[in-house]
């Protein structure tokens, strides 16, 4: 995997969540759109049990088989901060790269 | 996929797992392509799921104690193995003396596998409780590699 290749499945389902509740097939796609990053099912689902067990996200009652999940206020507050550190990491990468 | 080769991959994962995300996994498998690169993704990750379970496997306070991860099976196998591999090497240096022979006879054979399934078994006791009870765990591997290394020994100086 290239490093240009974003891979953070945990953060990526927690923000494909922060659009809306989504069940996993559309939680695959709404990554792809977003990073170009298609996660496997086994990955996809690895992500989800570990931040349901974590309490970042939980689930909404099934439609047909499918099971929809949505970010907990505790998931939104961690989100939150994950991204508030990565947007500081962009702009001072960018900065530093910029003085090159 | 096919819902059968949905169903082979959904077994890879612990029972708690399967009852908890089982259904809602195999929905979303039916609708993947590409068997190969799933079966690898999804491999990948019940391997994961065995090794630091998510869900129903919290192991209870109890159930961490040296003596309960001494009963396992896992940990009873390799201290029977290597056992009976000493008594394999103690055995037959009481029958025949203290020779260094050359040729490997059928004791040596059978030490040897008594030894090999001992230390295969070994490192399926380290990949399964590590993650889980590293102390008991390595109290275990602790008394187990004592044993082998009296194995090696007695072969040494024995045979």
């Amino acid at each position: 995997m290239g490093i240009e290749q974003f891979s953070d499945p945990p953060l990526l389902v927690l923000t494909s969540l922060a659009g809306g509740p989504k069940h996993g097939h559309a939680m695959i796609e709404d990554i792809v759109w977003l990073c170009g990053n298609r996660l496997g099912p086994g990955t996809l689902y690895g992500a989800i049990s570990r931040l349901e067990q974590q309490g970042l996200i939980e689930p909404l009652p099934p439609e047909d088989r499918r099971q929809p999940y949505r970010l907990t206020a505790a998931g939104e507050h961690a989100l939150r901060a994950k991204l508030n550190t990565l947007k500081h990491v962009t702009r001072s990468g960018l900065k530093r790269l910029e003085a090159l | 996929m096919k819902p059968a080769a949905a169903r082979l991959l959904v077994g890879l994962y612990p029972r708690p797992w399967r009852q908890r995300y089982g259904e809602e996994f195999e929905t979303l498998l039916l609708e993947q392509s590409d068997f190969l690169k799933i079966l690898v993704d999804v491999a990948f990750s019940a391997a994961k799921e065995r090794m630091s379970p998510t869900c129903g496997q919290a192991v209870p306070a109890a159930a961490t104690s040296f003596r309960v991860v001494m009963k396992m099976p896992s940990a009873i196998l390799p201290l029977a193995l290597s056992l009976a591999a000493l008594s394999v090497v103690l055995a037959h240096a009481a029958i025949f003396g203290v020779t260094h022979e050359k040729d490997e006879g059928t004791a040596a054979h059978l030490w040897q596998l008594l030894i090999g399934g001992a230390l295969t078994v070994m490192i399926f006791f380290a990949a399964k409780w590590m993650p889980r009870a590293t102390k008991q765990a390595l109290a275990v591997l602790i008394i187990v590699s004592a044993l082998m290394l009296a194995n090696f020994a007695a072969v040494y100086f024995l045979t």
